[in-house]
């Protein structure tokens, strides 16, 4: 690979998701993609800057666009979902609208000419990596595991763009855990929201949606919900038990980032994985497995 | 960039809310809205209105409060109206116009949340957690949460790196 690749972690890798972090870095050194991590980044301003001070949003992702930039990197690699989709939709409308692109640098002093190009983790796997290069570092097949692979809002709904994948039913995931050898559902919950920041601010809403998603996966009989996204993980991981019973749900189900299962393949050591940081404990072993 | 008659995306000192005017009223924003449910005006109520001017009972319903930002519209209008950023517009002006926000624990987490990213530059999640608590006048809400979450290693104790410069910076910005 010859374009330079800035890991963009963003505050809940860094916190809460670390899971997500160390997983992501295991998997892609056993498959042999280098990045380095964007020094001196600033948080993305999640649904917050945007919600409220469009300026705002748009001044912060400048800044870590400028950034990738003046440090020389050509794609930056957001996995948390939200920040993928700020950095790739400011990095849009900075293109698309060179009013507010000259305002916006003369304001705050920033330079970016705009060469950077944004991925999430799901587009690098597809679009970068390949499958080949998926299929050929799995050491323990997930066979007998059937996931249910959740993709949620932010990773293919950037309005007025072309979308790595398709943004009604996107397989992306699904061909990723299919090439790792477990079973993918049909579903019908891979795109619903799961209510986002909703969670913390009106939280009988976003109950509600994760039950129906929850409900849906549970239904199909599966082990697992993938997720490739921090937002989803926490919000359908860390009250399941209160949505369980609002929602008549029997069963728990565990919910992993795609990068925790696909290190489950690849025989990545539990200290990366973390899977033991879920609120639902995931201890299914693939029958593959020896220990 | 799928249609010439994008008004904002072409720049200038037109808003997305200035779009409204191209919509037909398919209503297919407000049928797959996942949070139709909780809001007073449904989203293709709130561009309707808006493109008749009636701004006022806009500003004054919950609706862009109770939107999870979810892009589903905004994706899947015909006539490429980016409806959510139509919802952080309204959500800006009625804060200048100092109407009463509908769901308060909304706008005192994105507060929050902003204080906390402007001090510096990234997020304490613990913090800023307990102090939105402190400001919704909450204080035990998710402690169960936070708890569960603190248990499994998750939930930092201390406080992230803080960028050099970054809270001038941003105070700067805010200023304007």
């Amino acid at each position: 690979m010859s374009s330079r690749i800035a890991l963009y972690p963003g505050c809940s890798l860094e916190g809460t998701s670390s899971s997500f972090e160390t997983s992501v870095a295991a998997v892609f050194e056993k498959l042999g993609i280098e990045y380095d991590t964007l020094k001196d980044w600033n948080c993305c301003g999640a649904t917050s800057a945007h919600a409220l001070d469009h300026e705002l949003y748009m001044a912060l992702n400048l800044r870590n666009l400028s950034l990738a930039e003046e440090q020389g990197y050509e794609e930056i690699f957001a996995p948390c979902a939200a920040c993928y989709h700020r950095l790739a939709s400011a990095n849009l409308e900075l293109s698309n609208n060179a009013d507010l692109a000259d305002a916006l640098k003369s304001e705050t002093g920033l330079n970016y000419r705009g060469s950077v190009k944004v991925r999430n983790v799901l587009d690098l796997l597809t679009n970068v990596v390949g499958r080949e290069r998926i299929e050929a570092a799995i050491e323990v097949p997930l066979s007998g595991i059937r996931v249910a692979c959740y993709y949620g809002c932010l990773n293919t709904r950037i309005p007025r763009s072309d979308c790595f994948d398709d943004r009604e039913y996107p397989m992306s995931m699904d061909r990723i855990v299919t090439a790792l050898g477990a079973e993918v559902i049909d579903w019908s919950y891979k795109t619903e929201c799961c209510g986002a920041s909703l969670f913390m601010t009106a939280p009988a809403a976003s109950a509600k949606l994760c039950g129906r998603i929850l409900k849906d996966a549970e239904a199909r009989d599966v082990n697992c919900i993938a997720v490739a996204c921090p937002l989803c993980q926490n919000n359908l991981d860390a009250k399941q038990e209160e949505i369980r019973a609002k929602a008549g749900i029997p069963r728990a189900i565990p919910v992993v980032f795609i990068t925790q299962l696909m290190g489950l393949a690849y025989g990545i050591d539990e200290r990366h994985l973390q899977l033991e940081s879920s609120i639902v404990p995931f201890n299914l072993k693939p029958a593959g497995a020896t220990t | 960039m799928s249609t010439e008659t994008n008004l904002a995306a072409k720049g200038g000192s037109v808003t997305e809310t200035d779009n409204a005017s191209l919509c037909y009223q398919c209503s297919r924003c407000s049928a797959g809205c996942p949070l139709a449910e909780e809001m007073d005006l449904l989203p293709h109520q709130v561009i309707h209105l808006l493109s008749l001017g009636e701004e006022d009972e806009v500003l004054r319903s919950n609706t862009m409060w109770m939107c999870a930002g979810c892009y589903t519209c905004a994706t899947r209008c015909p006539n490429d109206i980016d409806i959510t950023t139509i919802m952080d517009e309204a959500r800006a002006k009625a804060i200048a116009k100092g109407i009463k926000c509908p769901n308060p624990d909304v706008l005192t987490f994105h507060k929050s949340f902003l204080r906390d990213l402007g001090r510096r530059g990234r997020i304490f999640e613990m913090r800023m957690m307990a102090e939105n608590n402190i400001c919704k006048g909450k204080p035990f809400d998710n402690a169960d949460l936070g708890r569960k979450l603190f248990l499994k290693g998750r939930l930092k104790i201390f406080p992230p790196k803080s960028l050099r410069g970054f809270k001038r910076w941003m105070k700067e910005l805010l200023k304007r």
